[in-house]
């Protein structure tokens, strides 16, 4: 009997065996075929950068001379060469450390589809902004304006419906507010909130202007309001009893992904920015909806770029910038031709961040403390497929609630081909933390594996076989992606006099001195300064 | 003594009734599955019953290494074919889709059940060979077994499918199976060894069995099956879409994702109401474009004008038009319209091709699914037409399938209103096909001179269209909507429309 039974087991065993013999190839050729997944790692050239903390630059060896030079090839940058350019000017050059123009607004490409390596849209602009008005007209993505003066923009260069949806409660809903799953309290915060950014962003100061506005610069200096600027935000909402969940992390991620740091960090003043320096009103129907391309503002920077043609030195690092007499003498080492020159300028536009700027002029190190600069991180996927539970379609902008990141966008979107055969997603991650220094070290001195991992795990709340889809990830890494508002830092006294020209030979221009980094800011900075240089010179004269 | 051994020769012969029943249901099931799924039923049955019959024997074979627990064994077997069998037919409809080797799958499948349905003759007559004569037990035996295949042959056209479906029926049988094994438990258990755990297994299984086949509803809607009442002739999968070509009596259906595309039997007045109104009003019509329409039954009107030089066809799918250029049922109907020499297929995005086109079209017939997705939807939008209108020769004209005026107004509307934005004329009308219902077309000019009534060239012959365009151009109250919006690749307000109507049906 026991052995009958034990040969009973052994024979259930054996043909186990053979089945499973029999199932094994089956199996395999179920499997996908595994391809090896392809890393790849870029960012800002901060190994030449870097190179400013211990200037070992040979000496330069030739001589330029030139009326107006601008340091830095981003947004503040070009918009500086095409004002100069139109206000009938050409004897400018621009330099600029990386072998790209754009800053912030540069891209990358792959077999499928271009990608932004930072910026990627435009919020349509206020009604009141002529000049931006004026160059998107001018770049055909304002097509004409109706018969009430509203402007017509391009089909194609709105982003496509759908274009926003939320991983909420396991499902994906239509919006980046929560709509469904909400409890009652939530709804009622959310509308509470929403009414009061409504309030502050339609309501003018004492002084004519908006509470809060774009260009920052232009907003009421009402003193209530500034106030709100020595809050964080996080404490702007416990004091209105803002307390629900869902409301804090939309808040927070909107704050994430304006400003790089949360609504534990950021100023309330700036937080409430976000929602209240757009007007909606240069629509017949007040629609918010933004401008987007592939590869990200790199499209505006196009635009802008051919301002500067044939007037640019790229790969070029500026190190020393220093006035002598009546001339700026600029010191640059150009990475190409390994070697450095010298340029002798009139007049100098700083279109560089204050961590930059410290290192090029003397004395500035207590200033460029005030300015934090979050690190971001952005990876680029090819994926076979996009599988998720299909509960809102693909958008162009995809978010996952309870992330640490803030979601991706899907680059393709924009495109009207029917179907991807690969789609091509970016992934955007900021560290927000109280020590952005220590998230900046960790940034580099990681593998590239580790961030991989780390995209992997956060997108796999959404899209569980991501990884196993995932053919090829592109690692951007941005050591000071942008500049984050923290409070006293709008309109505190480093800002102001980090704005300040210098004997009326140097000049600054950036975002971070406008505080919060949009494109809007950047192009009116390097309208403003060239502005205020040619005034100077008229007074001169 | 003599009665208890009555009922256990008799509890076994009911077994093998059953097992032969059930045996021929899943051969049945297989056979029906592979040439539903696979087309050419002639071949698939003939190549199932024949494994079927050469698994069975090679069961039997075996059969004599069994020499211990044979009862147990037979009851495992039992429970086993059933589970097997019973499962095989929502195994292969879930598999279909996804899988390359799908044949492998089913004739592995096949032959699994046919060598544990050749075990189990043999093994009774074992298992009774020393309680029964041979000559009645041989006898007795053969007489249940055919008389089973009898019942199983009849029932399954006449009762099974009807009734249940392919699935269930397989998995009622599975489940018939597994309790006879259930019973055989129970009344043997004086016979059997380790009958608890003998009892669990069959238990388990029919509990199995019957969990599967009250969900078999919501797998049958994973799966296709339920969709096409009619017999499938063709299926395959293009990387774009899922073509299927079903048979009916007389009728063909082309379904691609699941969405008729057309009848044979009542298409010749869709693509007659397509074509020919926008064929006659053209001022002139010697290069026509064809956006879609990969099945070459507009193509196949187009041809009927003798003034048209080319044509050419922008179709996405390969897989589509090779299809329609080669499957002979299909070639009969679109008159090998495809492979004649005036005409070009290209294989390319629609949208893609005409942004990048330089040539110029008098006439242009757009032909594209309905604007059910977001994808689609884009080929429907006012940057679209704008792009449509830079391939238009000076006179031409452009006629749109718009949906159904009468199911979806707002949709129809939409299509219209935003195509006003881009062309100086635009009008619309529509036409009954009966397997669509009331279906409409929006016709543009980029001509302010072009007059729709004009009929500038006719051919004869045809069964539904007879040139009066002013005939089909007639909306009743119940297919006009108002207070519509245009549709933009920034707001594709079509696709709500269109979601919302035809989702309220």
């Amino acid at each position: 009997m026991r052995n009958g039974e034990n040969y009973n087991s052994r024979r259930t065993f054996l043909k186990g065996i053979a089945a499973s013999l029999l199932l094994l190839p089956m199996l395999q050729s179920c499997k996908e075929r595994v391809i090896a997944l392809l890393i790849r790692l870029s960012g800002t050239n901060h190994i030449l950068g870097h190179r400013l903390w211990v200037k070992n630059f040979p000496k330069p060896t030739r001589q330029i001379h030139i009326p107006y030079l601008i340091i830095g090839g981003g947004i503040s940058g070009l918009s500086a060469a095409r004002q100069f350019r139109k206000k009938g000017i050409s004897d400018f050059l621009v330099l600029e450390l990386e072998n790209h123009l754009g800053g912030n607004s540069s891209n990358g490409e792959n077999q499928f589809s271009k990608f932004p390596l930072g910026a990627h849209y435009l919020p349509l602009p206020n009604f009141h902004d002529k000049a931006l008005l004026q160059f998107l007209e001018e770049e055909k993505v304002i097509l004409g304006y109706d018969t009430k003066g509203f402007p017509e923009f391009d089909e194609a260069q709105l982003t496509f419906t759908p274009q926003e949806r939320l991983f909420y409660k396991n499902d994906w809903q239509e919006g980046l507010v929560p709509k469904y799953g909400n409890s009652i309290t939530d709804e009622r915060e959310f509308q509470v909130f929403f009414s009061k950014m409504d309030y502050f962003r339609e309501t003018k100061g004492a002084d004519g202007k908006y509470l809060f506005d774009i260009p920052l610069a232009n907003s009421s200096r009402d003193v209530e309001t500034i106030k709100l600027d020595s809050i964080t935000m996080k404490q702007w909402l416990d004091e209105n009893q803002l307390t629900s969940g869902p409301l804090i992390a939309y808040v927070d991620y909107c704050c994430r992904d304006d400003f790089g740091l949360g609504v534990d960090y950021v100023s309330a003043w700036a937080g409430i920015h976000y929602f209240a320096g757009r007007k909606h009103n240069v629509t017949s129907d007040g629609k918010e909806n933004v401008l987007t391309w592939p590869e990200g503002n790199a499209r505006l920077a196009t635009h802008l770029k051919k301002y500067s043609n044939g007037k640019t030195l790229k790969s070029h690092l500026a190190y020393e910038v220093k006035i002598e007499g009546d001339k700026t003498v600029v010191h640059a080492f150009d990475d190409m031709k390994k070697e450095s020159v010298e340029i002798i300028a009139d007049k100098v536009v700083l279109a560089t961040p204050q961590f930059i700027n410290q290192h090029l002029l003397e004395n500035r190190k207590h200033i460029a403390r005030e300015f934090h600069y979050a690190p971001w991180l952005l990876a680029t996927l090819t994926v076979s497929d996009l599988t998720d539970n299909y509960s809102y379609p693909l958008c162009w902008d995809n978010v996952i609630h309870g992330s640490k990141g803030l979601g991706y966008i899907y680059d393709q979107h924009q495109s009207v081909r029917q179907v991807q055969s690969k789609k091509v997603i970016t992934y955007y991650y900021s560290f927000s933390s109280s020590d952005i220094r220590k998230s900046r070290r960790t940034l580099y001195k990681q593998k590239k594996e580790h961030w991989k991992q780390m995209v992997f795990d956060d997108l796999k709340m959404a899209h569980p076989d991501i990884e196993g889809k995932t053919e090829e990830i592109s690692i951007h890494l941005l050591g000071h992606g942008m500049i984050s508002p923290v409070p006293g830092f709008l309109f505190g006294a480093a800002k102001k006099e980090a704005a300040k020209s210098i004997e009326n030979k140097i000049f600054f221009a950036h975002s971070d001195l406008a505080g919060i980094s949009i494109f809007e800011e950047a192009f009116h900075q390097g309208i403003n300064v060239v502005n205020t240089i040619l005034d100077g010179t008229t007074l001169d004269s | 003594m003599g009665k208890r051994f009555l009922k256990f020769e008799f509890l076994l012969l009911l077994a093998v009734f059953t097992i032969a029943t059930c045996g021929l249901v899943y051969e049945l099931v297989a056979g029906t599955l592979a040439s539903y799924l696979l087309g050419d039923s002639v071949k698939q049955f003939s190549f199932i019953i024949g494994v079927y019959l050469f698994s069975m024997g090679v069961g039997s074979y075996f059969s004599k290494f069994l020499q211990r627990n044979m009862l147990n064994t037979f009851i495992e077997i039992e429970i086993l074919v059933g589970l097997i069998g019973g499962l095989s037919s929502v195994i292969l409809f879930l598999l279909f889709e996804s899988v390359h080797y799908f044949q492998f799958i089913l004739y592995f499948l096949v032959f699994i059940t046919g060598c544990l349905v050749g075990l189990e003759i043999p093994l009774l007559m074992n298992i009774l060979k020393d309680r029964v004569k041979f000559r009645d037990l041989v006898s007795n035996v053969f007489t249940f077994d055919y008389i089973g295949a009898l019942l199983a042959s009849i029932l399954f056209p006449l009762v099974l499918v009807p009734q249940l479906g392919v699935m269930r029926t397989s998995l009622f049988f599975g489940m018939i199976n597994v309790s006879i094994a259930i019973v055989l438990c129970f009344l043997l258990k004086s016979e059997l060894k380790k009958v608890y755990l003998l009892k669990a297994k069959a238990i388990g299984s029919f509990v199995l069995l019957l969990v599967v086949f009250i969900f078999s509803d919501s797998i049958l809607s994973f799966s296709e099956g339920k969709l096409y009442g009619e017999n499938i002739v063709y299926s395959s999968s293009t990387p774009y879409q899922r073509i299927v070509l079903t048979h009916n009596k007389s009728d063909y259906r082309l379904y691609l994702n699941n969405n008729l595309q057309f009848s044979s039997a009542d298409e010749y007045r869709y693509h007659e109401a397509l074509v020919h109104p926008v064929m006659a009003m053209a001022p002139k019509a010697e290069n026509v474009l064809v956006l879609g329409g990969g099945d070459g039954l507009a193509v196949r009107e187009i041809l009927k004008y003798k003034e048209v030089k080319t044509i050419t066809l922008v179709d996405l799918d390969e897989g589509m038009t090779k299809l329609f250029k080669t499957n002979t049922i299909l070639t009969d109907l679109n008159k090998q319209s495809l492979v004649n020499p005036k005409v070009k297929v290209l294989n390319q995005d629609a949208y893609i091709w005409a942004k990048d086109c330089i040539q110029k079209f008098d006439v242009v017939i757009v032909d594209f699914p309905d604007p059910s997705n977001y994808s689609l939807g884009k080929l429907y939008s006012l940057n679209f037409y704008k792009t449509l209108h830079q391939v238009l020769s000076k006179d031409a004209v452009v006629v749109v399938q718009t949906t159904s005026p009468y199911f979806a107004p707002k949709s129809f509307w939409c299509i219209n209103k935003t195509m006003m934005e881009v062309f100086p004329q635009v009008d619309a009308y529509h036409a009954y096909v009966p397997s669509f219902g009331e279906w409409g077309f929006t016709i543009a000019a980029k001509s302010f001179a072009t007059n729709f009534n004009t009929v500038n060239r006719e051919v004869k012959g045809l069964r539904f269209y007879n040139y009066q365009f002013e005939k089909l151009n007639y909306f009743s109250k119940d297919m006009i909507s108002k207070d519509i919006e245009i549709n933009r690749l920034d707001n594709q307000v079509l696709v709500r429309y269109f979601d919302e109507e035809w989702g309220k049906l």
